[in-house]
């Protein structure tokens, strides 16, 4: 079953970009990536989905029911976490998930009470008096103590700590393996690669590529910095497989894709000072991939 | 019902202190008629002298040296008070969530937008019916404290309901401004604004005497104190005229709410 289907969907917001002819398709117990830089229109697509904002033309469908007509409904099983936190400030921590609880039908002290020891919070202290970091935390378990069937999650792991985004991906990977749906949007390609099975890439309002994480691993560019002792010819670097490539003074910068050895080689024979081989962030490839 | 509730605990301080403020200008307004009563009819006559200042500050026909008449001018104030409690109260309940960023949280729960505009609807009138107890109580208290013929009671009373309907219609006007506009900010500005227009209007009216058509469009004129006090009762046309307001304010405001996007 398709938990997620939209059709065509299309929202312009006036003078911002919206989204246009979106067609995404999320399976039941599938771990969904949605990457795309700032701006893309990850937020707008979400919040679309979740009828907060209402769809210029094309329609979407939540557990196959079309998110507009049966928003309420749908949402019954549905968690939420926007990428900027905001919750009642005089309100203390627990009154804000008791509140959160209180709009399901269910009773859902149990998992709450899970949740707040897994993700370590203080529910005795009050929501303006949290940093941005507890603040999403007490997203997260408002987001998920009523043990939804669809997790949504928008820029998820920002204001977390490195030991806290471990947690909680175990937290996400636990909830799937227990055949939750999870749609996770980010701009951040490591938070994504490690998490999700497939992962739409949007740009510009539209869904340039969906793909197998595996695949995507699999294009096995590198980016490549390096700095030598002395001047670099830039004739070395005319090889297959090299773009994107930046001289200025002694350094280089520039994308590699295929034969790793044969690269070395060249670098081998370079005076250097220092290297880097990384991994390409979004932005790479955006730039090497989808152009 | 968790969101009525939410809501009546968010508003209660502000409740507290706008009965406060009410029991105030009630206290002080009527503290200032035990002058009046000492200097016996010659008030009646400096105001029969000036005619136009009579007229702007509602007090022709009527016997000032009266509890209940002096009471009667101290209304319009309290009317000014309520309704701007009400413009206020209308326009926040709706747009706050838009305005702090709350939206988000709140419309991703199962809830449709029309139950989350009813349940704050509900939360709203307990806030005017309250307003207006206190209102009643402390004007009961009050007046019949310096009235010494019949009882009073009987027509304050009746000043309540008409209370009752003008906060009604400013409350509707308030959560109108807000249900209708993208702009969260513009909601609290554009309802208080009307009731200034209206309010001056009204008193514009008073003090020219022309144009008497124009009384039906401002709700300052379907209840004044004098008029209910002298006739002890409610002119139907303006309760029908009220109600008639705050069905098409409420009717807009759920349409136009449920149909548009939310500013998040």
């Amino acid at each position: 079953m398709n938990v997620i289907e939209t059709n065509k969907l299309t929202k312009s917001c006036g003078t911002a970009r919206g989204i246009i002819d979106v067609d995404l398709v999320v399976e039941e117990g599938e771990l969904y990536g949605f990457i795309g830089p700032n701006g893309a229109g990850k937020s707008t697509t979400i919040r679309t989905l979740l009828s907060l904002i209402y769809p210029t033309s094309g329609s979407a469908k939540i557990f196959g029911k079309d998110v507009v007509e049966f928003g309420a409904e749908i949402k019954e099983d549905i968690g939420y976490l926007p990428s900027e936190v905001f919750y009642y400030d005089n309100m203390k921590v627990k009154d804000l998930l008791n509140y959160s609880a209180s709009f399901y039908k269910k009773d859902c002290t149990k998992r709450m009470r899970e949740l707040v020891e897994i993700m370590d919070l203080d529910t005795h202290k009050r929501i303006d008096d949290l940093s941005y970091g507890n603040k999403k935390k007490v997203g997260i378990v408002q987001g998920l103590l009523h043990e939804p069937k669809l997790i949504i999650l928008d820029e998820p792991t920002g204001g977390l700590d490195p030991l806290m985004q471990q947690k909680f991906f175990n937290l996400l990977k636990e909830e799937n393996s227990k055949g939750v749906t999870i749609l996770l949007s980010s701009h951040i390609l490591g938070e994504v690669q490690r998490l999700c099975d497939r992962v739409a890439i949007i740009k510009e309002g539209r869904i340039v590529n969906v793909e197998k994480m595996s695949d995507l691993a699999k294009s096995n560019y590198s980016r490549f910095k390096l700095e030598s002792r002395t001047p670099i010819e830039k004739s070395l670097f005319a090889l297959d497989g090299v773009s994107g490539l930046k001289m200025e003074n002694n350094s280089v910068t520039f994308m590699f894709k295929g034969d790793i050895n044969s690269i070395i080689k060249i670098v081998a024979s370079i005076d250097l000072l220092t290297l880097w081989v990384e991994e390409p962030d979004l932005e790479d490839i955006f730039l090497h991939y989808y152009e | 019902m968790n969101i009525v509730l939410r809501e009546l605990k968010a508003h209660r301080k502000s409740l507290i202190a706008w009965s406060v403020g009410m029991v105030f200008l009630i206290l002080a307004g009527m503290t200032k008629y035990s002058g009046f009563a000492n200097s016996g009819q010659s008030a009646n006559d400096l105001f029969k002298g000036l005619p136009g200042l009579a007229a702007a500050f509602g007090i022709e026909s009527v016997d000032l040296t009266q509890a209940i008449g002096f009471y009667s001018v101290l209304f319009l104030y309290i009317l000014v008070m309520t309704a701007i409690h009400g413009s206020l109260l209308g326009a926040e309940i709706i747009s706050k969530e838009e305005q702090e960023k709350t939206a988000e949280f709140l419309f991703s729960k199962p809830v449709t937008r029309t139950q989350v505009v009813t349940s704050k609807l509900f939360a709203a009138l307990v806030n005017l019916l309250a307003l207006n107890l206190v209102t009643l109580v402390a004007s009961v208290i009050m007046v019949g404290a310096y009235n010494t013929g019949e009882s009073v009671t009987p027509v304050i009373l009746l000043l309540m309901v008409g209370l009752f309907f003008v906060q009604l219609i400013f409350l509707s006007i308030g959560i109108a401004a807000a249900g209708i506009s993208k702009k969260p900010k513009l909601a609290a500005p554009v309802a208080t604004g009307l009731l200034l227009a209206a309010f001056f209007l009204s008193l514009w009216l008073d003090i020219t005497k022309k144009y008497p058509g124009l009384k039906y469009l401002t709700p300052f004129k379907y209840f004044e104190g004098r008029v209910i006090i002298n006739h002890n009762s409610l002119d139907p046309l303006y309760v029908a005229i009220s109600l008639g307001i705050v069905a098409v304010m409420l009717l807009a405001a759920y349409l136009r709410y449920n149909s548009r996007d939310l500013s998040v």
